[in-house]
């Protein structure tokens, strides 16, 4: 059934394509399309004892094939700690747009799994200089145990959009390859501490002091990272509705599922809520995530599954408080508040300004308070300059 | 297995509702409304004169994906920010030699009220333009439409070619309310 559907999808893009015209009759620069962003941000970690600059640049390169079709990719280059340039294909995709409200993906897309992943993490969007804590991202190195990564994996979506009313209804779903176990990864031998920092799902402290376990097992440690193979035939899937008031309020939920293990036998779960309220002098955003992760324990001498349970948020207003002065321009107050709880538990504050020098580049500095329950607390102050282009 | 038949049926069975419940004639929003409506939710709007028309073009269908927009909605979009960069001489609408332009025409032709409210009416992206000439003055009027991001370096107005004479009709509009 699921090879059905994804050889009806392929069918629906590939009968698409036939029926284009051929692609060079397209006027050139009405094709291609260079766009991306960029930042540097100087961070002093108090934890680490590091102080240090870095620099990303993100480049975005769009095609519109013709009405119905366009590509698009993104890669992040950035550089690792021994000073090697690493490249990480975030996203390439092709958008199929196969009537007037709905649109096909394939590829390796961002998931539509609440809004950070997808909407809100580009540097130059991000009103705070970090991800939000329960969110993990490329290098991120924070004191925070994030509850997931920014998700972006190998598979198909389809999306739908309806106006009901007044209100607009966006209905998201999609199949991938899912992740892995982060053991087996490591065997391997292809993982870095970038590529942990970036993939670690759950990294308990079950696993680093073995007894802190009642059942004496390591809590799981699953592996996000996108590749074009899958470890077992069970895809990963999930999606999003969500309800726009637009242009003040944006509301969903979102469900993500998909087997970890070889044998298709262990799943993560995840689900989400997000918010997005937008008015002329604030911007409130949020995120509720909670996941179930299985994993086998001894139960009288028997392997049996059992499931463990994580969750997170984070709630951030940004003020234009430049609306409100004159002679502030176009200057911002960010405050940002993250939690996670169950297992690796923190908390964490953050307060920035952001002053804004058009509207795709700005100056964000920010300070960020960590409270770790079982861990040392981190502190940091950092500048970024941001670019979109 | 079972799992991804279940979200595919789920799915198949959403839109269909969703599908029974829309409003059969939803009146499509203009293409100013539409930047309102969608463009700043999850970053700053971006000015229209920022990217090419052939630019614009291409990086629509990026957004029409992330934003959640109709291909209708679109197309409206790429419409206003034509006629909103394209000086009104060029576009052939009408003649404006020396005639006083009607303030209601230069409103809809701009897309104003997309964004602004004008006596009630019209979008909140930007502020009410009914006090803004009584309040900030005429001067400053008249430098804001022009050069939209001389005061506000992130404003997502978008730099209009609005002719002098369109400008004048619009400022004895808004100031003799
Ligand atoms: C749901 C969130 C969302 C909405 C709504 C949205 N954008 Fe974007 N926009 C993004 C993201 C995310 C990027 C960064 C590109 C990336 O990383 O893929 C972006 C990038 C851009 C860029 C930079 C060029 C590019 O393609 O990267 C332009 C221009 C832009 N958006 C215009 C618009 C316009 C016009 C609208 C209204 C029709 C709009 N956006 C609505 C999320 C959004
Ligand atoms: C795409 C949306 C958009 C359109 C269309 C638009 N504006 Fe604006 N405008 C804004 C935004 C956003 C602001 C507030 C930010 C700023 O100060 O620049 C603004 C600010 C203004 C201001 C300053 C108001 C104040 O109190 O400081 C004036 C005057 C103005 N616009 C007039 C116009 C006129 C006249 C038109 C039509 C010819 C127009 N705008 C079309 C978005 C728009």
């Amino acid at each position: 059934m699921r090879m059905k559907k994804t050889l009806q999808l392929a069918t629906i893009l590939s009968a698409g394509l036939m029926m284009q015209q051929p692609l060079y009759a397209a006027e050139s620069s009405e094709r291609f399309v260079f766009v991306g962003y960029g930042d540097v941000k100087y961070e002093s970690a108090d934890v680490a004892g590091t102080d240090a600059f870095s620099a990303r640049f993100v480049p975005i390169f769009l095609f519109s094939l013709n009405d119905k079709m366009h590509v698009e990719a993104e890669l992040e280059v950035g550089l690792n700690a021994d000073g090697e340039t690493v490249t990480e294909l975030e996203y390439a995709d092709i958008h199929y747009f196969l009537n007037d409200n709905t649109t096909i993906t394939a590829g390796k897309f961002l998931l539509p799994f609440g809004q950070f992943s997808a909407n809100w993490h580009p540097s130059w969007i991000n009103r705070s200089i970090w991800t939000p804590g329960i969110y993990g991202a490329h290098g991120s190195s924070q004191a925070m145990d994030p509850i997931l990564p920014i998700l972006s994996d190998v598979g198909v979506a389809a999306q739908q959009v309806y106006q009901v009313g007044s209100a607009k209804v966006f209905l998201d779903v999609f199949m991938t390859n899912g992740p892995r176990s982060e053991a087996e990864y490591d065997e391997e031998g292809v993982v870095d501490d970038h590529d942990i920092a970036l993939a670690r799902l759950i990294s308990p402290t079950a696993s680093i002091d073995p007894d802190a376990d009642e059942h004496g097992e390591a809590f799981p440690e699953v592996e996000f990272e996108a590749t074009n193979s899958d470890n077992n035939s069970n895809k990963a899937f999930g999606g999003r509705i969500a309800v726009a008031l637009l242009p003040s309020i944006e509301i969903g939920t979102s469900y993500y599922q998909g087997a970890y293990d070889e044998n298709g036998q262990l799943d993560i779960k995840a689900n989400g809520v997000d918010i997005n309220l937008i008015s002329t002098h604030a911007i409130l955003r949020g995120e509720y995530i909670r996941t179930e992760t299985d994993a086998f324990v001894e139960k009288d001498y028997e392997d049996v599954i059992d499931s463990f349970s994580r969750n997170g948020w984070f709630l951030q207003g940004t003020f234009f408080i430049g609306h409100l002065f004159d002679g502030l321009g176009s200057t911002e107050i960010v405050i940002e508040h993250a939690q996670t709880k169950k297992v690796e538990e923190a908390e964490r504050w953050m307060v920035g300004v952001n002053y804004w020098l058009d509207p795709r580049s700005v100056i964000k500095v920010g300070y960020e308070d960590t409270d770790v329950v079982d861990g040392p607390d981190d502190k940091r102050f950092a500048v970024q300059f941001s670019y979109g282009f | 297995m079972m799992k991804n038949q279940l979200t595919v049926t789920i799915f198949v069975l959403f839109s269909t509702l969703l599908t029974s419940l829309q409003v059969s004639s939803t009146e499509l929003l203009s293409g100013a409304e539409l930047i309102n409506n969608n463009c700043a939710r999850c970053h700053n709007s971006r000015p229209i004169q920022e990217f090419s028309k052939s630019e614009w073009k291409v990086i629509m269908p990026h957004m029409r994906e992330k934003a959640h927009l109709k291909g209708a909605e679109v197309q409206a979009i790429l419409e206003f920010m034509e006629i909103a960069t394209t000086p009104a001489q060029a576009m052939n609408v009408k003649e404006v030699v020396n005639i006083a332009a009607d303030p209601k025409e230069v409103l809809t032709r701009y897309g104003c009220q997309g964004c602004h409210q004008v006596q009630g009416a019209g979008g909140t992206l930007g502020p009410s333009l009914d006090n803004v000439i009584s309040e900030k003055g005429r001067a400053f009027f008249l430098r804001k439409v022009k050069e939209p991001q001389f005061n506000n370096a992130s404003s997502a107005m978008p730099q209009m070619p609005i002719t002098d004479e369109e400008l004048e009709a619009l400022a004895e509009f808004l100031s003799s309310k």
